[in-house]
């Protein structure tokens, strides 16, 4: 802090601060903390209860519709009208006199609740969105070793170039490409089709096995373990490969003791991402599988928000997911023996 | 431990159009110590690259005791390489260091370990086998890295300049050190430096290199004493560079018109009456004051005069021509502005044809 104020004088480092504070706030504090508070509470009501809340919505709904026909309604049918308007009112009141708030109580019950089906669904999300990341692991590596060790820099920087230009579209759009291709009728089909492997009538469905959302899932957040690994593995002398290649180790001997050694704390980055995004995807598995497949969590969680209209379940939906990405951040450290240092150097 | 031979047969490297060794033919004799010398670019790195299997020659042939390796990889040679940077393993402990060798040669675990702490033994690490290479000191990491190398038992010890990153203490220290080894173990070494004191004070044999190729290869003292070249003349030590023209030469001696007169030096093959040619002279070789039989005695004017502890530096001015001269610190010095006659004896003259010098 004194250190800052002496290099950067005291209005810069008062914006410093108070940036870092806007950022902690408002990127941090607020949306988790607002995440974690409505999973903490519900409404609570009783079935009687919940029933006349539900009497008196549709009660106003019938309400307004008998409004509209008397509107237009002339004669007996008018008379008819205005009566059954007058009974409607009167059992609204009645039902509202009688209707009890529903009080907000917080409980932990949002958390426990979860069915057996979601609890399998939560499970086999983190199994493949694990699969996802060891996959990613072993075919970024050697990727990641040719481009960060290329002959001349120029070369690495090209290698890189193409990984990259995929990812300068829009996921969305990378992703409804491979629907293009994995589709009944599309590419893949098609050439199995003119191959005659696969008859015309009755193409492969491959986007009903979930393999697919597992393949795609894969392609869409590879890069994001390219990177890190690519970062840690530019860091290493090439003098340390080739003192080990003149001591006459082979090369799995070299890469076992000495580049994934180095390469560890790239690993982890790389894991922790690509887990992260893969167990938190929602247009993956929403646009191959199309509900066709498995459910992934998120969209379990997308629909205790929009479908179900409880936020609250949503919320501890969501916070265990969080809770789970925690977990597994953990772990990774742990059994990579990489410590939070290591990541941030 | 058994060293062997080392033979160089028109070894040449190109990159390119660039030359960076021009065909270079070169013995070294089994457990010789053998300094490459060199400035920086002059290809003694890619010369000893080529030797450790790293660097494919353009042409020629590397050949260790009777056998040809040119055309095998690192991992096989009979080489070890210790590297500028020493590249230590920095996430294994020293004796994993020391026994990364035995392990690619399939050595179980616990005869590894072994072999480890003898050979850091060798090298009085004894005690530092499970620390990291990160908290052993500059030397101590030097003497893991010289241990790692030999745990292979090499036939040719590689070392590319090991001693550069070592404050000059501990540089002289390690210098007795590597040849007290080099001694012991009877490996040949081929020793990479830029620095003549390094490969003066070690070396069997120096090999001069310029520009990509060997322009002397002799004893110490006969590259210090009787340079082939006006480079080695004045890359090797300093010299007073005397610029002049040949005036008589005969079986014996060659005599020379320069700025501070005619000078008489030894012989050289090559030069005729009217040439253009350079005489040499060390700067411990001018003398102030008393000449003594046979000198050769100039007018000189002192300019400066610098203190440096064992020896003082006397800049002089003889005429147009500048001159260095070094003196023993005997406690008496001269004062700049003084007259003096300065001496020097012919035998201490190299006269060259005219040449590169070192810049």
């Amino acid at each position: 802090m004194n250190r800052l104020v002496a290099t950067y004088g005291r209005t810069l480092t008062a914006l410093f601060w108070a940036l870092l504070l806007v950022w902690l706030i408002a990127l941090v504090l607020v949306p988790t903390g607002m995440m974690v508070e409505s999973s903490l509470w519900r409404m609570e009501q009783t079935t009687a209860e919940a029933q006349d809340s539900l009497d008196i919505d549709r009660l106003y709904n019938d309400i307004s519709v008998a409004e509209l026909d008397r509107s237009s309604a002339i004669g007996a049918k008018a008379a008819q009208l205005d009566a059954k308007l007058a009974a409607m009112k009167r059992q609204v009141a009645t039902l509202e006199g009688r209707e009890i708030v529903p009080v907000k109580v917080y409980t932990l019950r949002n958390y426990l609740s979860m069915s057996g089906l979601h609890v399998r669904v939560f499970v086999r999300t983190l199994f493949y969105s694990a699969l996802v990341t060891l996959l990613a692991a072993v075919v970024c590596y050697p990727v990641a070793y040719i481009a960060a060790f290329a002959r001349s820099a120029r070369h690495g920087a090209l290698i890189l170039l193409a990984l990259l230009v995929p990812y300068s579209i829009n996921e969305l759009l990378r992703i409804y490409a491979w629907l293009m291709v994995l589709d009944y009728h599309g590419l893949l089909n098609t050439l199995l089709i003119r191959a005659g492997i696969v008859p015309a009538d009755d193409p492969i469905r491959f986007l009903e096995y979930p393999g697919s959302v597992f393949l795609a899932m894969v392609y869409a957040y590879i890069l994001f373990m390219v990177f890190p690994l690519y970062n840690t593995l530019t860091t290493l002398e090439r003098s340390q490969i080739e003192a080990a290649r003149d001591l006459g180790a082979s090369a799995w001997l070299i890469h076992r003791r000495v580049v994934i050694p180095h390469a560890k704390p790239g690993f982890a980055v790389g894991c922790v991402m690509t887990f992260m995004l893969s167990a938190g995807s929602y247009s993956v598995p929403r646009i191959i599988s199309r509900g066709t497949g498995g459910d992934w969590f998120t969209q379990l969680i997308y629909r205790q928000f929009y479908e179900a209209h409880n936020w609250n379940i949503g919320a501890a939906y969501a916070v265990t997911l969080l809770l789970a990405c925690l977990l597994f951040i953990a772990l990774v450290m742990a059994s990579f023996r990489v410590s939070l240092r290591d990541i941030a150097r | 431990m058994q060293g062997q031979s080392l033979d160089l047969h028109a070894v040449t490297v190109r990159f390119g159009d660039v030359v960076a060794v021009q065909p270079t033919t070169l013995s070294v004799a089994a457990g010789e110590f053998l300094s490459i010398l060199g400035p920086s670019g002059c290809g003694k790195t890619t010369l000893l690259r080529v030797v450790a299997g790293f660097q494919p020659p353009s042409g020629g042939r590397v050949v260790i005791g009777d056998e040809d390796v040119t055309g095998r990889a690192a991992a096989t040679r009979p080489t070890a390489m210790i590297f500028q940077s020493l590249a230590l393993f920095p996430l294994m402990p020293v004796w994993e260091n020391v026994a990364f060798g035995l392990q690619a040669r399939g050595m179980g675990r616990s005869e590894r370990r072994r072999r480890a702490g003898t050979l850091l033994e060798l090298v009085a690490l004894r005690d530092y086998a499970d620390r990291l290479p990160g908290q052993l000191s500059g030397g101590q990491r030097q003497r893991v890295a010289i241990a790692r190398a030999l745990a292979v038992s090499p036939a040719v010890l590689l070392l590319d300049e090991p001693l550069s990153a070592l404050d000059l203490k501990l540089r002289q220290h390690m210098r007795a050190e590597l040849r007290a080894l080099q001694r012991r173990t009877g490996v040949t070494f081929v020793y990479i430096t830029h620095d003549q004191n390094e490969a003066l004070a070690m070396s069997d044999r120096v090999a001069v290199m310029n520009r990509g190729a060997i322009v002397q290869v002799d004893s110490p003292a006969r590259i210090y004493a009787a340079p082939a070249t006006p480079f080695v003349a004045t890359f090797v030590g300093e010299s007073n560079v005397l610029v002049g023209t040949v005036a008589h030469r005969d079986a014996n001696a060659v005599l020379l018109d320069t700025p501070v007169g005619r000078l008489a030096g030894r012989a050289v093959n090559g030069l005729v009456a009217g040439d253009r040619a350079l005489a040499f002279l060390r700067p411990e070789g001018l003398r102030l004051g008393a000449a003594q039989p046979g000198d050769i005695t100039i007018a000189a004017r002192l300019e400066s005069v610098e203190l440096e502890g064992p020896t003082v530096s006397m800049r002089l001015r003889a005429g147009s021509m500048a001159l260095h001269a070094t003196a023993p610190n005997l406690g008496q010095h001269p004062v700049p502005g003084d007259d003096v006659p300065l001496a020097f004896h012919p035998r201490d003259i190299v006269v060259l044809p005219d040449g590169e010098l070192a810049s």
